[in-house]
């Protein structure tokens, strides 16, 4: 329980020390200081797991492992933030209160064994990610993206509502717990309400994942937020819904039931087919990242379905290594960013080898383990997740899994092209005193995560071990 | 589980607002004259633009009210387990209400409850 | 201690990567500093090591040092892990010293080059990933630096890329090697495929357990690896590439075309030596390759006019030795006649550099000459290198560890008598070739004058290497001649005892006289004709068959003429009948196929929000009706 009262703490004084004194730097230490205070705090808590807090809540080493992820995920982005904020007007602050609040719901997704806190986490979470995306309302494309999301998460709230609704009504259970012993104890039930009560709650659950049919928001929300923000909602939102996803159906055991397997089938091939074929020729890098970000969690469910330990496990790295990617990638884009717009058109990294070359640098290392080429983290997310699938012989998804993913080298390949291509002559002068300054912290946290994710592509050892502690305490059905 | 009253349930859903509005298509008159399409205002002809701005702070402060009011039902719901849930839930309704606390001074120090905006260009 | 072996291949790496990233930025003085300290740390490392393992052997004679497992899925688990034993440590020991002292020469040659740090760095990368092939634990880690050993040769021969024949040279190289490395992939599928396993000791272990004698998966893997060592030592029939490479800078010659990176072959038949006595026949091709390579590089090596082409040649031929003496189970002395080839063949390689820096980067020998008086030094060494590449009897290492070979090749029970003359004939051959250069370009009147002498880096690793060419050999001797063992025991601990057979009349006594006698007569031979009666040399090529003769060997017996109607041509012209194949179009038909669903699904994501909303419900829709009626 003490990362969620450290993080909702963090935030109620970060609040209050904005309106006691108003300075930007304050704020991101308040915030950073609460953040590691709550990652600590999760070593103290370790060794009480696992334990049931109210029917709601459970925290075990799968929760606390992550908790941590998402807290680590959540410190990167308010670095950058503090970067990519520096060099915008109005006030600054508030943000760090939004991503506090929405860590809080993230972390509670991630240890909830109910709806009801499944709910609650979710809207905490939404909520707060609303607000974020638009944050910067002076300008038009993060006040449309706001507005989307907002209009499209509570359509698809609704649904996620009445799917919990229709289970209820069911078994009368909202515990994942009892779900999964009514279900065992072959409690005689209606296949007209069960199976239509899981299926809104994927569409539910896509929504937050967006996977197809659920994805189209998706492009247009990552271009419009501010770009530490797209960090935020494509790594944490996601991997706090892969978290609940992994542990409400694996201690469930409902992907079994009728076709609900089918159902994911078919959205992990839809969505690996049409995030990689909607990117190929995107010119703006934000959407590209978008619509990979859609094809990556179809990979994620390959593994997803295959179900079992080694499963959960292949799942589990992949998103530490989707993590490190994701956010190294969206970093590079936000400490390109400036005050009047985010550097998010192709044309703005056509040359960059030439203009930052260890910007350039990483950027080719995230995008390299983005496709999954050998010696980056991606690469060996992707192999386990190829043999998990293997494990239980789902040929055909690991068929799409491996051509899409050909497919979706070619725009990685594309932004590669452009970083080395030689800088356009178009009169753009270089500005007045050389290139404008980078943000330090920035610089750090993208330094930090290239080499975590050579690390983790070179000596996935440790990480591994981790998650394999971590998913061991995870019930399965 | 029988499925059919579903099934009626459905039908029937289907059946009343299509029945409805087709109903009134067929049966109700039409005409088209000088004042068919403007507003009815108790035979007062209206005047000018209906879109008059109003100021974003009664927006803002009905959005307070609605907010802090049902913040309000929980200590309503509290009050009435107070025996059940005992210290415990005091101490929680305790932080709770502190924190509601905290957004109010946050509120005020924004300057979100003042009405003239001329004291939210000073920032603090 | 042994413990430290990781280190040995870290330190070149480390230094790789600060002049690979900072390498324009350092000062001229600094470069060295990274380059050569490097390796000299590498190679103290690699001495305390054996000096380690000589005083206190670890227990069975072989240390494992893991450092981590890279992937562990389904039974697949390559580890990154160094092995140490008396064939590893040896060679390593080897190539870091050898490698140290011609990057303190190359401190010095390439001074004025522009791509200095650049070179050091190529030459750091090129020890490190040596010292993986040569400690690695698995098979996978051998060829991880086998590739990288092929790259930095790459990289090297092509390093004066503004010239395209050095580019076209390094291509050639990097090709006809991949023929090789081709066949040894083949074979690392087909040992992991049938034995489990590419940890090493475990696959001999597993081969022993599966297969008999002659067994067709043993004879088809050790032919593969066979394949792949071929490649990379040079060997009939893809040598072609090596005489090219010396296109690259001097130094490199030596270190890579001469002591180290071309006898990773011979490592890698020492190393899977097991496999290699589970396949007789295999080991047999092994021994008829060594044989006829050293045949007829020596006959080329006969003709060449460029002194480096010679050097390349001669190289060829050694390789071939030691192959032979691989191929009848004469381990030890393989890796013994390895070392001293090391010491005299880089010396060579040296010597030849300072030659050519200091006339005017001339190759031709026939330009040069009376050079004894000239570079006292540098003759002095050259001709102590010389001799025991020719097997100057007695008192130079070439004589002692070629003599054990041949002597070898006539004891083994799986050698024969044929190979034993070629082994001798090639002495001659040998003899022939180096002292022909040797008077040619040490003796006579001055034809180009010197215009630049050696400093004393570059002179100081040519004596070390000279003093070590003679005394090398000392470490292991015929029993008429004191009998030293030291370096056959030493090999014993990791490589087994060679069998003997019938000796047929033959001693070790006689054998090493007919060596004697073929040496003397090389060594006549060329007196007569390049210092006594040089009109006598232009004579033999006058007549048609000896001008013939003469051009056959010029161009290695027409070997590149061949290749190049027999694969080069006609592939190139398939390619280029080839260029709009129908195969293509399959794939450009996906590209396009590709490009029209896009534009398909494109039109989805309109930017609309009842769009998206209605995109939601849809979904839902069908995904309730899918869980209800499927």
């Amino acid at each position: 329980m003490l990362p969620l009262l450290i993080v909702t703490a963090a935030a109620v004084v970060v609040m209050l020390a904005i309106s006691i004194k108003r300075s930007h730097l304050l704020a991101v230490w308040l915030t950073l200081v609460g953040l590691a205070a709550a990652f600590f705090s999760l070593w103290i808590v370790a060794p009480l797991t696992p334990i049931q807090v109210t029917p709601l809540l459970i925290v075990d080493g799968y929760a606390l492992f992550y908790m941590g992820l998402i807290l680590a995920a959540t410190f990167v982005t308010v670095i950058l933030a503090y970067g990519y904020l520096e060099n915008q007007s109005g006030y600054r602050e508030e943000l760090y209160v939004l991503i506090l609040v929405a860590a809080l719901g993230s972390v509670v997704l991630v240890a909830s064994s109910h709806f009801v806190s499944f709910f609650l986490g979710l809207e905490v979470l939404s909520v707060a990610l609303y607000a974020m995306s638009a944050y910067l309302c002076a300008r038009k494309p993060p006040l449309e993206a706001g507005l989307k999301y907002l209009v499209l998460a509570a359509a698809s709230a609704a649904f996620l509502l009445f799917g919990m609704a229709l289970v209820y009504a069911q078994l009368g259970t909202m515990q994942f717990g009892q779900i999964a012993a009514m279900l065992s104890g072959g409690a005689c039930y209606s296949k007209a309400l069960l199976l239509p009560g899981i299926a809104l709650i994927i569409t539910g659950i896509g929504f937050k994942l967006a996977v197809v049919p659920f994805h189209m928001w998706t492009p247009d929300v990552y271009e419009g937020a501010p770009a530490p923000v797209t960090a935020f909602i494509a790594t944490v939102s996601k991997g706090a819904m892969v978290a609940l996803l992994l542990r409400y159906f694996y201690e469930t055991g409902m992907q079994h039931l009728g076709s609900v397997f089918l159902v994911f089938s078919i959205i992990a091939i839809a969505s690996m087919i049409a995030g990689n074929l909607l990117a190929l020729f995107q010119n703006n890098v934000k959407r590209i990242l978008a619509y990979s970000s859609i094809a990556h969690l179809g990979y994620v469910l390959v593994a997803f379905l295959a179900g079992g330990t080694r499963a959960a496990e292949a799942v589990t790295f992949y998103l530490v290594a989707y993590f490190i990617t994701t956010l190294g990638a969206f970093g590079v884009v936000s400490v390109l960013s400036n005050g009047e717009r985010d550097a998010d058109v192709l044309d703005d990294y056509r040359g960059l080898f030439w203009r930052r070359p260890v910007l350039a640098g990483i950027f080719t290392l995230m995008l390299l383990s983005l496709a999954g080429i050998p010696l980056t983290a991606g690469f060996v997310g992707k192999f386990f997740l190829v043999a998990a699938g293997a494990s239980s012989a789902l040929w055909g998804l690991i068929f799409t899994l491996i051509v899409t993913s050909v497919i979706g080298l070619f725009y990685y390949l594309r932004i590669l092209v452009a970083l080395y291509a030689p800088p356009a002559e178009t009169g753009e002068a270089a500005p007045a005193g050389g290139l404008p300054a980078l943000s330090r912290g920035g610089s750090y946290v993208l330094a930090a995560l290239s080499v975590l994710l050579v690390w983790v592509g070179v000596y996935p050892a440790p990480i591994l071990d981790a998650v394999q502690r971590a998913v061991s305490t995870l019930r399965l059905f | 589980m029988v499925l059919w009253p579903f099934v009626v349930f459905f039908v029937i859903v289907l059946i009343i607002p299509v029945g409805m509005l087709l109903l009134s298509h067929v049966l109700g008159q039409r005409h088209n004259e000088h004042a068919t399409g403007s507003p009815y205002e108790s035979g007062i002809v209206s005047e000018g633009s209906a879109n008059v701005r109003f100021s974003v702070k009664f927006y803002l402060t009905a959005m307070f009210f609605v907010i802090f009011d049902l913040e309000a039902v929980f200590i309503f719901s509290w009050a009435v387990a107070v025996r059940e849930v005992g210290w415990a839930g005091y101490i929680e309704i305790l932080i709770f209400t502190a924190i509601l606390v905290a957004t109010l001074v946050y509120l005020w120090r924004l300057g979100a409850l003042d009405w003239s905006p001329k004291q939210r260009g000073e920032r603090s | 201690m042994f413990h430290l072996v990781w280190l040995i291949p870290a330190f070149p790496i480390a230094s790789f990567l600060v002049l690979a990233i900072f390498g324009t930025r350092l000062s001229k003085k600094a470069v060295p500093l990274f380059g050569v300290g490097s390796i000299a740390l590498s190679a103290v490392v690699s001495i305390l090591i054996m000096f380690r393992f000589l005083t206190s052997p670890p227990p069975g004679n072989h240390y494992t040092q893991i450092l981590w497992t890279w992937v562990d899925v389904g039974g697949f688990k390559p580890q990154i892990a160094f092995y140490l034993d008396a064939l590893s440590v040896l060679m390593t020991l080897v190539v870091t010293c050898v490698g140290f002292l011609i990057h303190l020469y190359s401190a010095e040659f390439m001074q004025e080059d522009e791509g200095y740090s650049r070179f050091f760095a190529y030459m750091n990368l090129f020890v490190a990933s040596m010292c993986t092939l040569l400690l690695g634990n698995n098979l996978l880690l051998l060829f991880l630096g086998w590739e990288g050993v092929g790259l930095c040769s790459y990289l090297l021969i092509g390093f004066w890329y503004r010239d395209p024949a050095n580019g076209l040279a390094a291509r050639k190289a990097f090709i006809v090697t991949r023929v090789g490395d081709t066949a040894m992939t083949m074979g690392l599928f087909l040992l992991f495929d049938k034995l489990g396993t590419l940890q090493i000791q475990d696959l001999m272990h597993q081969a022993l357990l599966h297969w008999a004698v002659g067994s067709p998966y043993a004879v088809a893997a050790a032919l593969l690896l066979l394949g792949g060592a071929v490649g990379k030592s040079a060997q009939l029939p893809l040598q072609t590439w090596l005489p090219d490479a010396m296109a690259g800078p001097t130094p490199t010659s030596a270190l890579i075309h001469a002591a180290t990176m071309v006898t990773a072959g011979v490592y890698l038949i020492a190393r899977t030596h097991i496999l290699f006595s589970l396949a007789p026949s295999a080991q047999f091709a092994v021994a008829v390759v060594g044989a006829a390579t050293l045949i007829l590089a020596g006959f080329s090596a006969l003709t060449q006019p460029d002194i480096k082409r010679i050097l390349a040649y001669s190289t060829i031929s050694q390789i071939g030795y030691m192959f032979l003496a691989l191929g009848v189970g004469a381990w030890s002395a393989a890796l013994f006649h390895f070392m001293t080839h090391a010491f005299f063949k880089a010396l060579l390689f040296l010597g030849a550099g300072v030659i050519i820096e200091s006339l005017h980067h001339e190759h031709n020998i026939f330009k040069m000459g009376g050079l004894r008086k000239e570079l006292p030094l540098a003759f002095w060494t050259f001709l102590a290198a010389g001799c025991s590449l020719a097997g100057l009897p007695l008192i130079t290492a070439g004589f002692y560890s070629k003599g054990l070979i041949i002597w070898d090749t006539w004891s083994s029970a799986q050698g024969s008598h044929v190979l034993w003359f070629a082994a001798v004939i090639g002495v001659l051959l040998t003899s022939l070739y180096t002292f022909r250069l040797i008077f040619v370009v040490f003796f006579g009147e001055v034809k180009t004058p010197v215009h630049k002498r050696p400093g004393l880096r570059m002179m100081v690793p040519c004596v070390i290497l000279a003093v070590l060419s003679v005394v090398g050999g000392f470490l292991d001797t015929p029993p008429f001649l004191g009998g030293v063992h030291s370096f056959t025991d030493f090999m014993h601990l990791a490589l087994p005892v060679m069998t003997e057979g019938p000796a047929g009349g033959m001693t070790e006594i006689l054998s090493e006289s007919f060596v004697t006698l073929a040496f003397l007569v090389g060594l006549y031979l060329a007196y007569f004709f390049y210092v006594q009666k040089r009109e006598y040399a232009e004579k033999l090529t006058a007549p048609a068959i000896g001008k013939a003769l003469h051009q056959f060997w010029l161009s290695d017996w027409g070997m590149d003429w061949l290749y190049e109607r027999v694969f080069v041509r006609p592939i190139i012209w398939i390619a280029r009948v080839d260029k709009q194949d129908f195969v293509d179009n399959i794939y450009s038909g996906m590209a396009l196929l590709t490009e029209f669903c896009y534009r398909g699904v494109r039109k989805t994501e309109t930017g609309r929000i009842r769009w998206y909303a209605a995109g939601i419900a849809a979904g839902s829709i069908i995904f309730v009706a899918i869980v209800l009626f499927l």
